[in-house]
């Protein structure tokens, strides 16, 4: 008993040691304080995970060039926008430069400092007209696109050049089997190619971006023009159906396919097309059975041409950092080096000039439907309200999903006018 | 057993008598008799029911353990595939082809090695906090049995009611407003928020059961009421403490939301670079769930570690009063 009393005490006593002496150190294992403004010459940047890559070429760049130290704050997307509401209402900020969904701007436009300077003439050029547009909020540029993304075709080049594949789709069709570049020829591709267990097409029931693309080319401003909701207007119910009439040319439960089902499917071969962000084309893994195999077209048009929600991420520097000069440093090597993001795992960049530097080359096929889906006339970004995400997922999955499973649009898009009217006022 | 003892007596009165002659079906069967043929009859019922609940039970653990243990199986196999293994459709159980490599990937990724570290410095100091404060709370609310007492250890389930969000954020600002933003020290008291107030009604079902007298009679011995609780009391329920810190150990090790608002370079813990491998571009599932496996190790050991003090534990307070 004595025995075991004396370890029990030994034990309890190492454990407070232990406790005291970590507590007395009071530092963690990841490296120094994240303070913003803690040195001059470093700057902390807080990214989403999958944008940490895309940066890490322009860091590196930028120590070399200007000395400043890059320390990067990397966080999950789900849980980013509620670790930068809370760092932006307590008015301390552990980051001195953030990069922001396209969505969140709007949220955060009074917490984050004007970057005019950034905007040249020059630059305006060189950046994507949608995006220049998005970043400019109440007369003030507030973010820098650093990598921007859209959906474009990506297609089953092997199905598509089959001799026999070529042969029935003309007979059936009248017309030559191709990357299709109409909702009509989506329609019928999809179609054709739903046979023996495979499927045309997807439809993602689960995310909205889609749908909003082919408003777009419907030819009217997605869900929103200025203030007045226009949801339930004749390009937003043209759009619809022509999403819903493609579930019978795709997998089953498409209410709950989203991004990473839709992927799944085309990259095991399930499906002949997918509409999906440029990056997933050099994301297809070597062991997938449709490598080597795929082709890349611009996204679909509409009677307003080719369009597409474009998918930026922005650099913006906050209010309340001490650091201010050396951010703006950082996002200044950002614009000049945002070439070296494409040579990052994710391979996306911002600039028209990048992008057309690499697309010629071997494994950026991608690149040039992406130049024309986001050069397209119709392409917008999503609209400038802090309720953006709000509606998204109170309202258009939900209508969607509804949709999807066969629910009326008309119907379906009066109810949802009015939810947003509702959370609009 | 008591089937096998009944049965001979039966025979005896049916199959023949000592004489070795054969039996003869006697149709004068006397009361005594009847009484022990029919509690043979009734202990063969009874073992059969036994037999039976014991078989339900059986089943009804193995399909816990597969309820439970599959995920965590699953999780485990697809560590081992290969990328297009990870998204089949439709998934497979098995890897088709096994590979270390997301191993190789998840614990090459910078940062991994220092998470662990902050895991492990966060959950120790959370888990000390959270018995440090319990025990004395826990006693004192047990052994003076005051009205304030009883309103305390109320409150203290109140706060289990409240969101963590709620507290995560105002915690963030206060830590930052301290100087302990992002450090292991605040993560470990933002985590004795959610261990502390469980760590007291444990401990105070723990000291329930220990009876008065023993520390009584320390006292008597001539210990002091500190005395006694630190000599007498506490190695009696060290059992209860055990499974109090497992439970404040792991409500530390595996907590998500608060690490995601207070930590940000030197002091991230694991669970946010396992999530970290979902981006928004795409999911490693392959690196994401080796993460997880290696993950789980630690507490995989300090479960199988202190497995006798849990049980002990839990049925610490199983014979009071």
């Amino acid at each position: 008993m004595s025995t075991r009393n004396t370890i029990s005490r030994l034990v309890t006593l190492g454990g407070l040691c232990t406790a005291v002496a970590l507590a007395a150190t009071g530092c963690g294992a990841g490296g120094p304080a994240p303070t913003s403004g803690s040195a001059a010459g470093t700057v902390n940047v807080l990214v989403e995970a999958g944008g940490h890559a895309e940066l890490t070429g322009v860091a590196e760049q930028c120590t070399k060039d200007t000395g400043i130290d890059v320390n990067f704050v990397e966080l999950p997307y789900d849980g980013m926008f509620n670790r930068l509401s809370s760092e932006f209402s307590s008015g301390n900020v552990s980051f001195d430069v953030a990069a922001l969904d396209s969505v969140w701007l709007p949220s955060f436009k009074d917490a984050v400092q004007p970057i005019d300077e950034i905007f040249t003439e020059e630059a305006k050029k060189d950046i994507f007209p949608a995006l220049v547009k998005e970043a400019n909020v109440d007369g003030h540029f507030i973010g820098l696109p650093a990598w921007t993304n859209a959906e474009i075709i990506l297609y089953r080049k092997d199905l598509f050049e089959d001799a026999k594949n070529k042969a029935d789709f003309q007979a059936k069709y009248g017309y030559e089997l191709a990357a299709p570049t109409t909702w009509k020829q989506y329609q019928d591709i999809s179609e054709f190619f739903t046979k023996d267990g495979m499927y045309g097409t997807d439809v993602k029931g689960a995310v909205e971006t889609e749908w909003l693309a082919h408003v777009l080319q419907a030819g009217s401003p997605m869900v929103l023009d200025g203030d007045n909701v226009v949801i339930d207007n004749a390009a937003h119910k043209e759009a619809l159906d022509f999403y819903v009439s493609l579930t019978k040319s795709a997998p089953p439960g498409a209410a709950q396919v989203d991004w990473a089902a839709a992927q799944n499917l085309f990259n095991q071969g399930k499906t002949a097309m997918t509409r999906f962000w440029a990056h997933a084309y050099r994301q297809i893994p070597t062991d997938s059975p449709v490598a080597g195999k795929v082709g890349a077209a611009a996204m679909i048009g509409g009677s307003a041409g080719v369009a597409g929600v474009p998918g930026p991420w922005y650099l913006s520097v906050p209010k309340a950092t001490k650091n201010a000069d050396s951010a703006k440093k950082f996002i200044k090597c950002a614009y000049d080096h945002n070439g070296l993001g494409i040579e990052s795992s994710l391979g996306l960049a911002s600039r028209i000039s990048a992008f057309e530097k690499y697309q010629d080359q071997p494994g950026y096929e991608s690149f040039k439907p992406l130049i024309e889906t986001l050069n397209g006339k119709a392409t917008a970004t999503r609209p400038a309200t802090a309720k953006w995400q709000q509606i998204v997922d109170t309202v258009l999955v939900p209508l969607l999903q509804k949709a999807v499973a066969g629910g009326d649009s008309a119907t379906l898009l009066a109810e949802a006018k009015k939810q947003i009217q509702d959370l609009l006022k | 057993m008591s089937s096998r003892t009944a049965i001979p007596r039966n025979r005896a009165t049916t199959e023949g008598d000592v004489t070795g002659q054969a039996a003869q079906p006697t149709s004068k069967v006397t009361a005594p008799q009847r009484l022990r043929q029919r509690r043979g009859v009734n202990r063969e019922g009874l073992e059969a029911g036994r037999r039976s609940t014991r078989t339900i039970l059986w089943i009804l653990l193995a399909a816990a353990m597969v309820l439970y243990g599959f995920p965590f199986l699953y999780l485990l196999f697809t560590s081992f595939k290969t990328p297009i293994d990870t998204i089949a459709v439709p998934p497979t159980i098995l890897p088709t082809e096994w590979t270390l490599e997301n191993y190789a990937n998840a614990l090459g990724r910078s940062g991994v090695l220092a998470s662990f570290i902050n895991s492990v410095q966060t959950a120790i100091i959370s888990t000390l906090l959270s018995l440090v404060l319990a025990i004395p709370a826990a006693y004192g609310i047990t052994r003076y049995k005051t009205p304030s007492g009883r309103v305390f250890i109320m409150a203290a389930l109140v706060t289990r009611m409240v969101p963590p969000v709620a507290i995560g954020i105002p915690l963030a600002s206060m830590m930052s407003s301290v100087g302990l933003a992002d450090t292991p020290i605040a993560l470990s008291i933002a985590h004795t928020t959610i261990s502390l107030p469980l760590s007291i009604w444990l401990m105070s079902s723990f000291f329930e059961a220990v009876p008065r007298d023993l520390e009584e009679a320390a006292t008597v011995d001539g210990c002091s009421r500190l005395g006694a609780l630190w000599r007498v009391v506490i190695p009696v329920v060290s059992g209860g403490i055990a499974v109090t810190a497992i439970f404040a150990f792991l409500a530390s090790w595996n907590e998500f939301l608060f690490a995601l608002l207070m930590t940000a370079i030197r002091s991230q813990t694991t669970p946010v670079v396992i999530a970290n491998f979902q981006t928004q571009f795409g999911l490693d599932w392959g690196s994401m769930t080796a993460l997880a496996a290696v993950y789980s190790i630690p507490v995989i050991l300090l479960t199988l570690l202190l497995q006798r003090k849990i049980v002990a534990g839990m049925t610490l307070g199983a014979v009071k009063g």
